[in-house]
């Protein structure tokens, strides 16, 4: 009976310990990551507009490639020791199949060409690599070689992942 | 002989500076240097008062450089210490009365004299800061575990680095309260290291003899039995060149320890 009691009371007691544990370690932690946060702006002189426009049109780039999740791709500098770091977690849906990509560039391309007009040299160079992607979809080779980028690009998500959890 | 210019900044005011100007100076000076220290917070000096010669202050910095005086006239010597000697700031003038270059040709002829020249330079950024690090080739940070005094310190790295003429800068953390560390209420000192990335030259415990101390204008380090005087001397320590081991600041946990605490801190509040 003695021992049953001294159990609960230790639960108990571990309990509140835990409790108020974790209340109290946050206020360091917040201090610590608020800090880290202003002086990463303060040492970039990038402001919070700058980086959201910056964060647009990465998902913009990538948006051609990959099916991701916007609101949840996140975009953060970081100091690890003497280096900055752009820390950048992407959630991907799915990879885009070859013919979405396709379209979508073709679609670009058109944009641009109407867009340069003017510039005529440019929008030669951009209808070239436009040939030399419809060349490529014909090997079955390039195929494969595509299949192993998007793991790759996986595989970098999750590590990226990895150490923005690390950060937090 | 070639004397070391260091001077010893914040960004943000109230964080210590003056009282780790005179600390460390009279450190020095007890260990055989000779020191001169330089209160360059001209309209807001303080320096006189911590060391106790505001009543011996006859010429300023700003009587130097206007050559209503000469240097060596200007230069007070501590009641207790001759190798200590301050240049006091001018209460009744501002920071325009000084510029950079008065400042950096001060220094130049104290170098031939003494061993250490310490500037006590003013809160801020603008021209008071220009003016204090303009003859200095190395610099003491001083930061406590608050937020806005690291935002401020980082502030301050950064201008120090732009400064081809500092060759170092050391990080000196001030008012560390170990019993709010321990229960993670306040960063510690390991956060704050690794927040600017600086390499640390001194941790000083917050100590309520710094009020006594500064009340009978006498500094801490003379104070044989206090462990803030401790730590401003092995900053001094390590300021010559020694090796020394940082103090173990985590107060003592037995009961009758802990007896012990309650009644010092009742003892304060009344």
């Amino acid at each position: 009976m003695k021992d049953l009691f001294a159990s609960l009371y230790n639960k108990v007691l571990s309990f509140f310990h835990q409790a108020e544990n974790k209340d109290k370690e946050s206020a360091k932690d917040v201090a610590c990551n608020r800090l880290k946060l202003v002086l990463m702006q303060d040492r970039t002189n990038l402001s919070p507009a700058i980086m959201e426009r910056m964060r647009n049109e990465l998902i913009d780039l990538l948006s051609k490639y990959l099916e991701l999740d916007r609101e949840l791709l996140d975009l953060n500098l970081a100091q690890e020791d003497d280096q900055m770091a752009l820390m950048l977690s992407i959630p991907v849906i799915r990879a885009k199949d070859e013919k979405e990509i396709e379209e979508i560039l073709k679609a670009e391309d058109e944009k641009n060409e109407i867009n340069n007009e003017e510039s005529d040299e440019e929008s030669e160079s951009d209808s070239d690599e436009n040939e030399e992607n419809e060349n490529s979809e014909d090997d079955e080779s390039d195929d494969e070689e595509a299949l192993e980028d998007e793991d790759t690009e996986d595989d970098e998500e999750s590590e990226e992942s990895e150490n923005d959890s690390e950060e937090k | 002989m070639t004397g070391r210019v260091i001077v010893i900044t914040s960004g943000k005011g109230g964080v210590g500076k003056t009282t780790t100007s005179a600390n460390i100076g009279t450190a020095l000076a007890k260990a055989g240097n000779k020191v001169v220290l330089i209160d360059t917070d001209i309209g807001l000096r303080n320096l006189d008062l911590l060391l106790g010669l505001e009543n011996r202050i006859v010429y300023t910095i700003v009587d130097v450089v206007e050559e209503r005086c000469k240097l060596r006239q200007a230069l007070v010597k501590d009641k207790k210490n001759p190798n200590l000697s301050l240049l006091a700031a001018a209460q009744t003038r501002d920071k325009t009365s000084v510029n950079a270059d008065q400042l950096k040709d001060i220094c130049e002829q104290l170098k031939k004299k003494y061993d250490f020249i310490l500037v006590d330079c003013p809160a801020g950024i603008e021209q008071g800061f220009q003016n204090a690090v303009a003859g200095a080739s190395e610099a003491i940070v001083v930061t406590t575990p608050e937020m806005s005094a690291v935002r401020d310190a980082d502030r301050i790295i950064g201008l120090l680095e732009a400064r081809e003429e500092i060759e170092s800068y050391k990080l000196l953390l001030n008012r560390v309260r170990p019993n709010l560390i321990e229960s993670n209420d306040m960063m510690s000192v390991e956060d704050v290291v690794e927040i600017l990335s600086a390499e640390l030259i001194g941790v000083i415990p917050e100590d309520t003899g710094i009020i006594t101390s500064t009340n009978k204008g006498e500094p801490i380090v003379n104070d044989d039995n206090a462990l803030a005087g401790q730590a401003y001397r092995n900053v001094a320590k390590r300021i010559m060149g020694e090796d020394v081991p940082f103090l173990d600041l985590r107060q003592p946990k037995g009961i009758v320890d802990k007896i012990k605490n309650l009644f010092t801190k009742l003892k304060g509040k009344v």
